[in-house]
């Protein structure tokens, strides 16, 4: 066979190969990656209440510039986490950027280091993202809208668990609170965003019109920012969405279990980024695929052991305000 | 997040001739459009206009159907007639880790609806996109059956591109992709030279929805007939 005749198979033969090798090699992980709900009500956020869609893209930066940073540096060097990455962060939030960061192009190594776990976030972001634009929108029918978005979201092979997690017993991991305890400025910043991305429902949805609802966002933002400049190191547990909006929580129970659960997964793939219980990338790796597989996922809900079963929302064992959270 | 089309994802001829191993998520829509200029060594400029449609219509998978529409029609040698349908589809392997590249292929047919077209043409390409830091480097290696070859027209051409993207901006602006490349690919017609050439280009995030692109090449070797300029723009609105 000629070398012009053999080239006119080489694609043919690099299917072939990417197919053997497809099904043979367990490093082979799809990227499933999926459109949020199409919806009208869509970037109602951006175009009505841009302050504070600013704001969430700003924190859109935060997890990600983190999580590479501590995987590039072994999660040894303080001040190149405390110092440098958290003031990277803060310059990108303080540059009002008004368009959602490319997080690849912010923890490429990350997003290749763990995949499954960022699909996990992404959907669940983005489950936050259409959950502000209903309450950003002018719909009648907010709660419409809102199970909508959860069903679509609940299709997901990369659901988090609408059900209630044992979060304090979560915390008790044997690398739980490896972060905080290394890096406390920029553990309270993380959890500064999650201030924010909680407290903004009860305001918006007390809030009649657009007006209303850009006035009442104000003091929000001026508290987030102050937590930004001094970031809250007394918390001693990340701020949770029945605490901060209260009657969110009792409206929607799936939808704040969903977002607790998923800060707290957030904390979690942090604590295992810094363990020294986990030496290398792989094994990194492989124990941030377990916690997402066996403890988040809804499809592990089945044998979760840290799921509270008949849970009620007002625990008396969950930390209250007065463990440390202060209410705005 | 994916609160914004991506403008990261590269789609071929947006700008210029690459595209990375990922569709667009499952569920997307997308028109993409753009117009080239093409000026040719021997033989009169031409414009081409792009338009596609993507449909994310299955997980990993990306449907697409796409016409190229050029001004001087009876010039036109080769697979892409002008005013030809596309039909084509891109699947996803695998996504990228930190031991594997992220693969894809695509398979397209090409309907004879064209000026002077003949028979269904096929098409097959191997892509492959890997990541070093920010930079992430791209091959698509295709090869195209013409149906019905037409005088000195060949039976069939190969194709090789490769290139590199690197998000501009960091740590600060997240809004543009530059790419550049160098491709080769098998002439129209016997007995020429390979049209190899390069090409760099920018995807820049106007919205939302919308990504504006713009690019521009060479090539430097070739048939008398190659492109000794082309420039393209265009735009990429996601619903």
């Amino acid at each position: 066979m000629t070398l012009r005749r053999s080239v006119k198979y080489l694609p043919i033969i690099a299917l072939f190969v990417a197919a053997v090798v497809h099904l043979g090699c367990t490093q082979f992980e799809q990227r499933d990656k999926r459109f949020y709900y199409r919806a009208l009500w869509n970037f109602s956020l951006r175009e009505n209440l841009k302050e504070l869609d600013v704001e969430f893209n700003g924190v859109d930066f935060g997890h990600s510039n983190l999580y590479e940073n501590l995987l590039l540096t072994g999660a040894k060097d303080v001040p190149a986490i405390e110092d440098r990455a958290r003031n990277e962060t803060l310059r990108f939030i303080n540059s009002r950027p008004t368009l959602n960061p490319n997080e690849e192009a912010i923890a490429p190594t990350y997003m290749r280091l763990a995949w499954k776990a960022q699909n996990t976030f992404d959907e669940a972001h983005a489950l936050h993202r259409g959950t502000y634009d209903v309450y950003a929108s002018d719909l009648v029918d907010r709660e419409s809208a809102i199970r909508k978005l959860l069903a679509y979201y609940q299709q997901s092979p990369y659901a988090i668990t609408a059900k209630k997690l044992d979060h304090q017993a979560l915390d008790a991991l044997p690398y739980s609170k490896a972060f905080r305890k290394r890096f406390p400025l920029f553990n309270a910043t993380i959890w500064s965003y999650h201030y924010l991305q909680v407290v903004v429902y009860d305001a918006l949805s007390m809030a009649p019109d657009l007006p209303a609802k850009q006035k009442a966002v104000e003091p929000i933002l001026k508290t987030y920012h102050d937590y930004l400049n001094r970031p809250p190191v007394e918390w001693e547990f990340m701020p949770l969405t029945d605490q901060y909006s209260p009657n969110f929580a009792k409206q929607y129970p799936e939808i704040a279990n969903i977002f607790d659960n998923l800060h707290m997964m957030h904390d979690t793939i942090s604590d295992i980024l810094v363990s020294d219980l986990f030496p290398t990338w792989g094994e990194k790796h492989q124990e941030i695929y377990r916690v997402t597989r066996t403890y988040y996922w809804a499809s592990g809900e089945t044998t979760n052991p840290f799921i509270v079963r008949n849970a009620d929302r007002h625990d008396p064992m969950k930390p209250t305000m007065q463990d440390g959270h202060s209410r705005h | 997040m994916c609160w914004a089309l991506d403008h990261d994802n590269l789609d071929p001829n947006r700008p210029i001739a690459i595209e990375d191993a990922y569709p667009i998520p499952h569920g997307e829509i997308g028109v993409e459009g753009g117009i080239v200029f093409n000026d040719r060594r021997q033989g009169t400029s031409q414009f081409t206009f792009q338009p596609q449609l993507l449909i994310g219509a299955l997980p990993n998978t990306q449907l697409e159907i796409s016409s190229d529409v050029m001004t001087d029609p009876n010039t036109v040698v080769g697979a892409d007639k002008s005013g030809n349908l596309t039909v084509g589809m891109l699947y996803n392997f695998n996504t990228e880790t930190l031991q594997v590249p992220a693969f894809a292929a695509r398979v397209g047919l090409d309907f004879p609806t064209g000026v002077n077209a003949q028979g269904i043409n096929t098409s097959l390409t191997g892509v492959m996109t890997r990541s070093f830091g920010q930079w992430r480097t791209h091959l698509n290696i295709g090869y195209t059956f013409l149906g019905v070859p037409q005088g000195q027209e060949r039976s069939g051409t190969y194709r090789i591109v490769a290139a590199v993207s690197y998000p501009l901006g960091y740590p600060t602006s997240f809004r543009d992709t530059i790419i550049a490349n160098i491709f080769t690919r098998q002439s129209d017609l016997v007995g020429q030279q390979n049209p190899t050439g390069v090409g760099i280009g920018i995807r820049h995030q106007v919205s939302s929805r919308v990504v504006f692109d713009s690019g521009l090449g060479t090539e430097f070797l070739g048939p008398p007939n190659r492109s000794t300029f082309f420039g393209t723009v265009g735009l990429s609105i996601g619903f």
